[in-house]
């Protein structure tokens, strides 16, 4: 199924959550009015970026090592290569995104150079405050350490202040508290906790006991279900 | 005699605007959907949509003689979101539409579960509407993207398929069953 949309309203960082939590492999393909750009996925990290004249010389090539040999690339060479494009490719700000799940066939030795953890928690630190919002829209908010979050903030590179907010989220004080206790700027808390969602360090905090604002007996809750079954 | 008053039951039904709320109730109410539309103003609603619901509307289903089940929709635009509160108090559930074609309603849909989880944890889904369209977004992908755990069910949805919109309420059901 499609993963597409429009970079001023899905960005960045959006996408890379959805491909790295599914451990994608792909392309996504992202098209600005200046640029068309190819970025190759594997496992849910970006291992290429290219820059194309036309879309379609993208799928002439299902052998990554056709890709690479195209470019006039090593595979040593990657690294240098990914560093040099990757600011390119992430002051594309609009424009159209595509992700094309498969379709290309990595060899094994091609491996995660930068953990993008790390990209996102660049990119989470210059969100504007619309940005933000779309995640951190309200200060009653609780968030908790998801299960693996110590590997995860580890690729990450948090900075200290970082640092310092993660070790608040506690799974009991709200954005709210957060921001009283530590006095920190508003945008700059909603960055840093947009950046942890994003990244899979935080999550919303599970509900152990639900509201249910009607005293439903089971028997009663037993016919609602009889009755929606046989409209 | 007067007639008995049957006790209400409510459960919302939440989403960005257009996500296809008003139909999703108006496939499965037994009577005709009390809708309170006006005409869109803003200029991109213009292009989705003529009306659109600025205070709620509502669907029934009559369960027996002394219940019956109402389906409230919530109006879509963050300008409307007093009504979240008004609707949220005292519902059994909750359904958050998104229009899988449309990654942007994502961050709408995701600040109205915020809100909701905030105040009304309520036992809720999510419905993936227009997942019969050219390029709808995979339930399990749209479930990151509302940054949501395996404890929340998202599920595939076309809000004109009446079992569809019964397969989401059954599952909402099932869950509020878990929890009483």
């Amino acid at each position: 199924m499609a993963i597409t949309g429009n970079l001023e309203t899905f960005n960045f960082i959006d996408i890379f959550q959805i491909l790295k939590k599914d451990k994608k492999d792909g392309i996504l393909v992202v098209e600005s009015p200046t640029k068309k750009l190819a970025v190759y996925f594997k496992e849910g990290d970006m291992v290429y970026i290219r820059e194309v004249v036309k879309i379609f010389y993208i799928y002439l090539d299902i052998d990554f090592n056709q890709v690479l040999k195209k470019e006039g690339i090593s595979k040593d060479d990657l690294y240098q290569f990914l560093v040099s494009r990757l600011p390119i490719l992430l002051a594309v700000k609009k424009g159209k995104f595509s992700f094309t799940p498969g379709f290309i066939k990595y060899p094994s030795d091609i491996k995660s150079l930068i953990p993008l953890e790390k990209i996102m928690m660049y990119l989470s630190r210059q969100l504007s405050q619309e940005e933000v919002d779309r995640k951190i829209s309200d200060i009653k908010l609780v968030f908790e350490k998801a299960e693996n979050w110590t590997e995860i903030a580890k690729k990450a590179h948090l900075t200290e202040i970082e640092k310092k907010i993660l070790s608040l989220i506690d799974g009991t004080r709200t954005v709210e508290d957060i921001l009283n206790e530590t006095k920190i700027n508003q945008l700059t808390l909603q960055r840093i906790l947009y950046g942890f969602l994003a990244t899979g360090i935080i999550q919303r905090k599970k509900q152990k006991q639900r509201k249910i604002g009607f005293a439903l007996t089971k028997t009663l809750l037993q016919k609602i279900i009889s009755r929606i079954k046989g409209l | 005699m007067p007639e008995k008053k049957q006790k209400q039951i409510k459960i919302v039904i939440a989403g960005p605007y257009a996500a296809g709320k008003t139909q999703f109730i108006n496939t499965i109410s037994e009577i005709e959907t009390v809708q309170t539309e006006a005409r869109t103003s803003q200029a991109q609603e213009k292009e989705v949509k003529d009306h659109t619901t600025v205070a709620m509307d509502f669907g029934r289903i009559t369960i027996d003689d002394q219940h019956v089940l109402y389906l409230f929709g919530t109006p879509g635009q963050e300008r409307f979101d007093f009504m979240w509160d008004i609707l949220g108090k005292g519902m059994v559930g909750l359904v958050v539409l998104v229009d899988s074609t449309d990654p942007s309603t994502f961050h709408e849909a995701r600040k109205i579960i915020n809100y909701f989880e905030s105040r009304y944890p309520a036992p809720f889904v999510v419905g993936c509407n227009k997942q019969d369209l050219k390029g709808a977004w995979d339930p399990k992908d749209i479930r990151t993207a509302l940054d949501l755990d395996e404890e929340i069910k998202v599920l595939p949805l076309i809000a004109l398929d009446k079992e569809s919109v019964k397969n989401v309420l059954l599952v909402l059901l099932e869950d509020i069953a878990r929890h009483l």
